[in-house]
């Protein structure tokens, strides 16, 4: 019997509290409306996935790796970010480029398996050369195939 | 003995040791580069300075002989202060390309930085540019950039393999290492220079950009290549969650062992590796109106002991043909011996080994298998192989085969298998024989498995498995052990032995050789 009243007294508090937020939110937007200033706005939904929100910029987000000017890669296969990655997620495999003496190493397989990754953000602060970054902005990643979420060179290097 | 005071220990050492050595054998590192125990000392890295009390000047602790009453600090300001210096200099043509150096993680210039250094470059010029891919011989590729002049694999061809292709050409700032005009290094040990070498000027073809070193484990084993069986390390990735690596095995390195091969193996060990997972045998295979199918250990294991059981009751074990190979352990070939030389009287035991090969006059021997001695000590006396006399009547063949080097020396047995009644094959790696046989087993190499053997100089090393064996595969003792069990002639013998340790334990209470080994 008191647990029973108790459910009714959450759901009071529940429409207590929507109705303290339609309230505040109002009464701000009347006033803007009426031109007073106030220094603070009333709540606006945004229609997500029509209207996009701005993303900060330190948001880590879908990796990139950069490129050189000559347009290679500039990943140089030392694997740091293999290393550091916490959930395994990362395979490189090197091969040699045999005319270029000052980067002998580049990479012929880079996979990031984004269905593992953490985006903790390790790999990008371990990278010697810069060579990797998360800040596409990107962060709609579903995909119907564990595997489509395996990204290789071609992708990562868009 | 003399007595000296390192660090603030007094210790005593034997007259004649250096004080690196000295140090080293109490427990202190002192930080060396051009200093190898394999050669005399060379003094040209500096990086080994300590300060002795009463001497003027910081000394070289690699070339320094102790002598009474030294008092030697290894720790001290001063001696850190010159390390450091030292580094700074080794350091000021570096190239510093840690990122894709493959000695990178097991580099002593790394490590020596990160434990004195750690400073910024006081040097305001730019590093010197020279060549950076030099091949000094079909395995190795010299950096000159990242070479100290340590002189190591100088040293290590003039004075271990006695054949002096390389040099430091030049002088002073403008020296470098190079191989003599058309003597590039190609002698069998050339991939030493590569293990050698303290920091990554000299590089593995082979291993050249393939993981880095921190990827990799290490698991001690013996080489089986030659009946030299030198110890070695085997490296190999476990590999990635997802992504599936096309190797396992990555290089082979040398094991530190005084009484057989030193600090070195030959090329010919280090580089044929790739039969570790080439074409290995993974399933237990039946075959069944010419149809190959897959089968269980269990059920075959026992159709074929019931296959032997009733010729040995039927007084006929002389229709049973038994083929081994000497790459089997001691604990192996003493069951084997155990079983069909002792339960089973007049079986026709033979010996099928690779060819022999070329060998040189230092570690490689001929021989291609690496316990030829065991099965000699351990007291099986195998048949010639073709017999003198045609066999005719061999109605049950178990062949071992061991098939790195090729198949060739297995073509004879063909005709026996076509009129043999019933045959079994144990193998590591498919081969042609599987179409002919009746089941195959797949077993294990001697990478994965625990055991001893009996090198050709009689010594005597034990090792543990370095791999896992794939598939199903198991190893010819567990076999050996499920068929003396079997059988039931000898059944309380066979069942107490359950680990290789029990069974070395019988057979060094057998054979007198065995005794006292541990």
């Amino acid at each position: 019997m008191i647990k029973a009243l108790e459910y009714f007294l959450e759901i009071i508090h529940g429409a207590w509290v929507t109705t303290r937020h339609f309230v505040v939110n109002m009464w701000f937007h009347t006033l803007n409306l009426l031109g007073i200033k106030t220094r603070r706005k009333g709540a606006v939904t945004i229609q997500y996935p029509e209207e996009k929100k701005e993303i900060a910029y330190r948001h880590r987000s879908l990796h990139r790796l950069l490129k050189r000017e000559d347009g290679r890669p500039r990943c140089v296969v030392c694997m740091l970010c293999a290393t550091t990655c916490p959930s395994e997620c990362i395979y490189i495999e090197a091969a040699e480029d045999p005319e270029d003496d000052e980067f002998q190493k580049y990479p012929a397989k880079f996979i990031i398996d984004l269905s593992r990754c953490c985006f903790c953000g390790f790999c990008v602060e371990a990278c010697p050369e810069d060579a990797l970054r998360m800040d596409t902005q990107k962060i709609e990643l579903a995909e119907y195939s564990r595997l489509d979420l395996l990204y290789d060179l071609e992708k990562l290097l868009q | 003995m003399v007595k000296i005071t390192i660090d603030g220990r007094q210790v005593e050492v034997k007259e004649g040791m250096t004080i690196l050595q000295a140090a080293e054998s109490i427990g202190i590192e002192i930080p060396h580069l051009c200093f190898h125990p394999a050669f005399p000392p060379e003094g040209s890295c500096r990086l080994c300075l300590v300060e002795i009390e009463g001497r003027p000047k910081l000394e070289l602790a690699c070339s320094t002989i102790v002598q009474e009453g030294m008092t030697i600090s290894t720790q001290s300001e001063t001696v850190r202060q010159a390390r450091r210096s030292v580094l700074e200099f080794l350091l000021a043509e570096h190239p510093l390309d840690c990122p894709i150096c493959d000695k990178a993680g097991n580099c002593q210039l790394q490590d020596y930085y990160q434990e004195y250094g750690l400073f910024d470059s006081q040097f305001k010029e730019n590093k010197e540019r020279k060549s950076k891919k030099v091949a000094l011989g079909k395995n190795l590729i010299l950096d000159r950039e990242r070479c100290i002049l340590c002189t190591r694999c100088v040293r290590f061809l003039k004075e271990i393999t006695r054949t002096g292709e390389l040099g430091v050409f030049q002088r002073g700032l403008r020296s470098e290492i190079d191989y003599f005009p058309g003597q590039p290094v190609d002698n069998n040990y050339s991939g030493n220079l590569a293990e050698l070498c303290p920091v990554g000027a000299i590089t593995d073809k082979d291993f050249r950009f393939q993981t880095r070193s921190w990827f990799l484990q290490s698991g001690p084993s013996i080489c089986p290549h030659c009946s030299r069986a030198c110890s070695i390390y085997i490296d190999y990735h476990v590999g990635f969650p997802r992504v599936e690596l096309d190797k396992y095995v990555y290089r082979i390195r040398a094991r530190e062992n005084p009484e057989i091969n030193d600090y070195w193996i030959c090329d010919f060990g280090r580089y044929n590796y790739a039969y570790l997972e080439k074409k290995r045998a993974t399933k237990v295979l039946v075959r069944e109106n010419g149809q190959a199918q897959e089968g269980d250990w269990d059920s075959q294991i026992e159709r074929l002991v019931k296959k032997i059981k009733e010729f040995y009751l039927k007084k006929k074990t002389n229709r049973i043909g038994l083929v081994l190979h000497s790459a089997l352990t001691n604990e192996e070939l003493y069951l084997a011996k155990k079983i069909f030389q002792e339960d089973l009287p007049e079986v026709n035991i033979f010996l099928i080994d690779p060819p022999e090969g070329e060998g040189d006059n230092w570690l490689l021997t001929p021989s291609r298998t690496p316990n030829l001695k065991g099965l000699e000590l351990i007291g099986l006396q195998p048949q010639k192989f073709p017999p003198e006399k045609p066999l005719t009547e061999l109605e049950i063949l178990i062949i071992f085969a061991y098939l790195p080097h090729g198949e060739d020396q297995y073509n004879q047995l063909r005709s026996l298998l076509e009129k043999s009644h019933f045959s079994v094959l144990f193998t590591a790696h498919q081969t042609a024989l599987m179409n002919q046989v009746d089941v195959v087993f797949p077993t294990t190499l001697l990478a994965e498995k625990e055991g001893s053997v009996v090198n050709v100089e009689e010594k005597l090393q034990k090792f543990p498995a370095a791999l896992t064996p794939p598939g199903t595969a198991r190893s010819e003792r567990e076999i050996l052990l499920t068929l003396g069990r079997g059988l039931g002639i000898n059944f309380s013998f066979y069942r107490q032995l359950k680990t290789p340790a029990a069974v070395f334990d019988q057979l060094s209470q057998d054979i007198s050789y065995f005794r006292g080994s541990k």
